[in-house]
């Protein structure tokens, strides 16, 4: 039980804007009263929901071979100590499960979505999520390479392909829905892409991005997932890559989508010396578009790995720097590139970037549709993510860092226009409230009564970097996991899943297709409820 | 093998080469078979880097390989032609003359491959779930093998914290060794001082570390009479199925539990700092 | 006497790791490991579930579980330098367990890998 009294509270779930107000906790939730128990007096502090990230790779086989490859980086990154309680761990570019836990923690974020998942190592995602101490966990899983589902499409058998879809959710215990470059992952096991939404992908007929972009937007909406399909466009990174996005917007037919890391999709010119934002177009669809949300993949200066599905676009990358390369193929399901990366300002083309993601936080106008996020480790760490805060709510510290970029870029980027400048409940709203919504988590990001009590509060300071960096206290799930800094308790995080409804004749249409082209048992293929720790299954509202 | 959309006839569609030093049974099972010089694969495989950049080769450096250049033009050709390239490198490769730079070499084969048509490459490891190690550690410390916990956090230095290396130099003053039995297969000096210190043995059988150990505790075997996970070589987690059940507890059983009576001793570290933002 | 069949177990003799034996088996011992190559059929059928060896051995004599358990971690407790190695024949529910031993003791930990 615990009672927070006289901090200022920014709860925008509820339309709360800085008030003084007491909070009380009483097993795990916030409750109307509480008798006994701690208080923690906060006069002065800024009490906030604990922060969650609607998109970043933290556990699995990807992650785990960008750790492999940067050991140079583990050995100069920040280290957790060995307590007699508390497991140690290494931070950086491609942080241990441990670390990524504690640095979560540590400025105040609680929920994370592990963004890409293969159905065929789930079960090797879900040790690693068991491995990352304190926060909550969500998964989506790719679906949008899978050659079963891809040749049901192609054959307009969309019942069915529904129904394997939720099959594979289930068999993944996964919560949501990526596509990743859809049809792109698929070709590129013949050394090709796909970056036109209209043309049929390599080794199909008819089958386009675009088809599958509609139907999997329309699979989750009718299975009535609690997040809809969670969507990484065709052509990322590449220069004039708006139009591919902004045809991509159009074949989602009204349905809800989740377009990931939008920076690395709004930019205008032919080729790398012409790249120029093309945020305002992007902003503009957007704001006249409430279906569909996004985050940001904001670009930091600085080292970091690259990890991605999108394995074509990972080979373009390695042939631009010349640096360490990692590529893994997921048999039919879907692929994988590592590239360790610096982003620096000097360079025009990352200076565009850096600018891009700024402007897409800046130039969306509602906080509950642009949420903060790096793309993490590919645009820069999760544990950036204050100086990001910083950036959106200081524009002089904007324009002094505008100062730092090459002159070419000048009337290439929109940035030096744009004074808007983020409240505390617009930051509250697209660290928290925002995603926990996209997410379908009504739970989290709100600081209601019944909710679930993660908690970060702040001591007000005008260095911005410095406040958010540093949380006063971290509560999760109403227990007191970081204080003046240092690390309390270490509790295990819940795993949120769903389990839609599908057709019990699923199996049996599966298994001989499986027995032809997998490498493994069709029976040992389903991670085992079981093995899943602290599992919660969320619930579906199909369309009917 | 299995067939597949694209592969409709199974090993029919697929062409298989080994290279070795002598033709084995795997030969046999392959379509070609190139028979390269004891510790001459490095060359081998820079000629071969070198030829799918058409770039010239000398008689003489490919005679050196005892392979002929004719074989290595139309192994070259047929690599191109390939739609999806895989190659597979094992102990030969790794642990003779040149060591990690012929895997290097390969892997560099490997990548400059994916400008003509998708190639990749892929360790075949060894005994049983080496993979799960290899996968475990690297998710729970960021390094693969070669760790050392003595500041209170990872660090990583094959040649340094390396077993081979800890035990011939005499640095270690306790050993504790499970599924694996290097009393039989490390080099005499590190058997020497595993019989010196204090060595403790996990095993299913009385093996040749047993015999030298001052503890041996049986415990029952992975996937016959224990549960669990193993990772297949491509870092695919499966589950294991034990048929048989063991009168001995499994490994992680009695591993969580010296680590529990561990942790009721004095912890050896002092309270300091909790973490450190930059190691120096 | 029947036996009892296991569908799609794993076979961890090498690092192909196939998952379709069927494996017969009655209390004792593994009668047939279908699918199984020649090795994983050698690996299936001569692990069986007798009691051949004692629990544990200190220093060559027998002794408890219990007895081992505590004199192994004491004797890791008091080195400076202990060492954890080997991983290979074992699971990773094991393994997650040793890298957390190595880790608790501030020692040394390594697999097969660096041999």
């Amino acid at each position: 039980m615990l009672r927070i009294t006289g901090g200022k509270i920014f709860d925008p779930a509820n339309g709360i804007d800085g008030e003084v107000r007491e909070l009380c906790v009483s097993d795990g939730k916030f409750a109307a009263s509480v008798d006994g128990g701690r208080t923690i007096d906060a006069a002065g502090m800024i009490v906030f929901p604990g922060g969650v990230d609607v998109h970043t790779h933290v556990a699995g086989g990807a992650i785990n071979f960008a750790r492999a490859m940067t050991p140079e980086d583990h050995r100069r990154t920040q280290a957790f100590i060995r307590s007699q309680s508390r497991r140690s761990g290494l931070g950086g570019m491609a942080p241990t499960t441990f670390a990524t836990g504690y640095l979560y923690a540590g400025m105040g974020w609680t929920t994370v979505n592990e963004a890409a998942v293969p159905v065929l190592s789930a079960r090797h995602t879900h040790e690693e999520l068991g491995d990352i101490p304190i926060v909550d966990k969500a998964t989506c899983v790719l679906m949008a390479n899978n050659e079963i589902v891809l040749d049901l499409l192609e054959n307009g058998e969309y019942e069915r392909a529904k129904n394997v879809v939720a099959w594979y959710i289930w068999a993944a215990k996964s919560y949501g829905v990526k596509a990743v470059n859809p049809g792109g992952v698929a070709a590129w096991k013949w050394g090709k892409d796909a970056k036109q939404l209209t043309s049929a992908i390599e080794g199909y007929s008819k089958l386009t991005p675009g088809d599958i972009v509609t139907q999997l937007a329309m699979i989750c909406d009718d299975l009535g997932l609690p997040h809809p399909m969670h969507l990484h466009c065709n052509n990322l990174g590449a220069p004039g890559n708006i139009s591919t996005t902004l045809d991509t917007l159009q074949h989602l037919e009204g349905h809800r989508a989740h377009i990931a890391h939008s920076q690395y999709h709004a930019y205008g010119g032919d080729d790398w010396d012409e790249m120029r934002s093309e945020t305002v177009q992007l902003a503009e669809y957007f704001n006249t578009h409430p279906n569909i949300t996004t985050d940001a993949g904001a670009v930091l200066f600085g080292d970091t790995v690259t990890i991605t599905a999108d394995g074509p676009w990972q080979h373009l990358l390695y042939k631009l720097t010349g640096r360490k390369w990692g590529n893994l193929d997921i048999e039919n399901e879907t692929g994988c590139g590592i590239v360790p990366y610096t982003y620096r300002p000097s360079n025009l083309v990352n200076a565009i970037q850096w600018a891009v993601g700024l402007e897409l936080l800046l130039l969306i106008k509602n906080p509950w549709q642009v949420f903060l996020s790096t793309d993490h480790p590919n645009g820069g760490c999760f544990w950036r993510y204050p100086e990001i805060i910083q950036l959106l709510m200081c524009a002089d510290f904007r324009n002094e860092c505008l100062t730092k970029l090459p002159d070419k870029i000048k009337g290439r980027i929109t940035l030096p226009e744009l004074d808007r400048e983020y409240t505390l409940y617009e930051i509250a709203t697209a660290m928290s409230a925002g995603p926990a919504r996209a997410l379908g988590l009504h739970q989290k990001g709100n600081l209601g009564v019944g909710c679930d009590a993660d908690i970060v509060i702040y001591e007000e300071d005008d260095d911005v970097a410095r406040m958010f960096s540093h949380p006063r206290y971290v509560i999760k799930g109403g227990e007191i996991v970081i204080e003046d800094g240092d690390i309390r308790a270490t509790p295990d995080g819940q795993e949120f899943i769903v389990k839609p409804s599908y057709d019990p004749g699923t199996d049996e249409f599966l298994q001989p297709l499986f027995e032809d082209c997998y490498t493994m048992a069709f029976e040992n293929y389903p991670v085992e409820m079981e093995r899943m720790e602290n599992p919660d299954i969320r619930d579906c509202v199909p369309n009917s | 093998m299995p067939k597949s959309k694209f592969l409709p006839r199974g090993r029919k569609d697929r062409t298989a080469v080994l290279v070795d030093i002598r033709p084995t049974k795997s030969a046999k099972a392959c379509d070609i078979f190139l028979q390269v010089r004891p510790g001459k694969d490095f060359e081998l495989i820079t000629i071969l880097r070198a030829l799918i950049k058409d770039q010239k080769v000398s008689e003489e450096a490919v005679a050196e390989t005892g392979v002929s250049l004719e074989q290595c033009n139309d192994l070259v050709d047929r690599m191109k032609k390939a739609k999806f390239g895989c190659m597979f490198f094992g102990m030969g490769l790794s642990m003779t003359r040149g060591k990690h730079m012929n895997s290097a070499a390969l892997l560099t084969l490997a990548t400059e491959m994916n400008a003509f048509t998708k190639f990749v490459a892929m360790p075949m490891r060894g005994h049983g779930n080496v993979t799960g190690a290899d996968v475990v550690m690297r998710w729970q410390t960021g390094y693969p093998f070669g760790i050392t916990f003595n500041r209170g956090y990872p660090r990583y230095n094959p040649g340094e914290f390396s077993t081979v290396d800890v035990l011939v130099r005499g640095d270690t003053d306790a050993a504790f060794i499970i599924g694996a039995d290097p009393g039989a297969t490390m080099p005499q000096p590190a058997i020497d001082h595993l019989a010196r210190i204090p060595t403790i043995v996990l095993d299913p059988h009385i093996t040749h570390t047993s015999k030298l150990s001052r503890v041996h505790i049986t415990t029952s075997v992975a996937g016959i009479s224990a549960p669990g996970t193993a990772y297949r070589m491509d870092e695919i987690p499966l589950p294991l199925k034990p048929a048989l059940k063991s009168p001995y507890p499994t490994d992680e059983e009695v591993v969580r539990r010296i680590k529990d009576a561990i942790a009721k001793k004095r912890f050896w570290m002092p309270e300091g700092e909790q973490m450190i933002t930059a190691q120096i | 006497m029947t036996l009892t069949v296991v569908n799609n177990a794993t076979c961890t003799f090498c690092g192909c790791v196939c998952d379709d034996i069927e494996l017969h088996a009655d209390e004792i011992k593994i009668h047939k490991a279908k699918k199984a190559c020649v090795l994983g059929t050698a690996w299936f059928l001569n692990h069986t579930a007798e009691r051949k060896y004692p629990d544990a051995l200190i220093d060559g004599k027998e002794a408890t579980l219990d007895e081992a358990i505590e004199a192994a971690a004491t004797y890791l407790h008091e080195a400076d330098m202990p060492l954890v190695y080997g991983m290979s024949n074992t699971t990773c529910e094991a393994q997650r367990e040793c890298v957390a031993l190595a880790d608790l003791l501030g020692g040394l930990l390594d697999s097969h890998t660096s041999l």
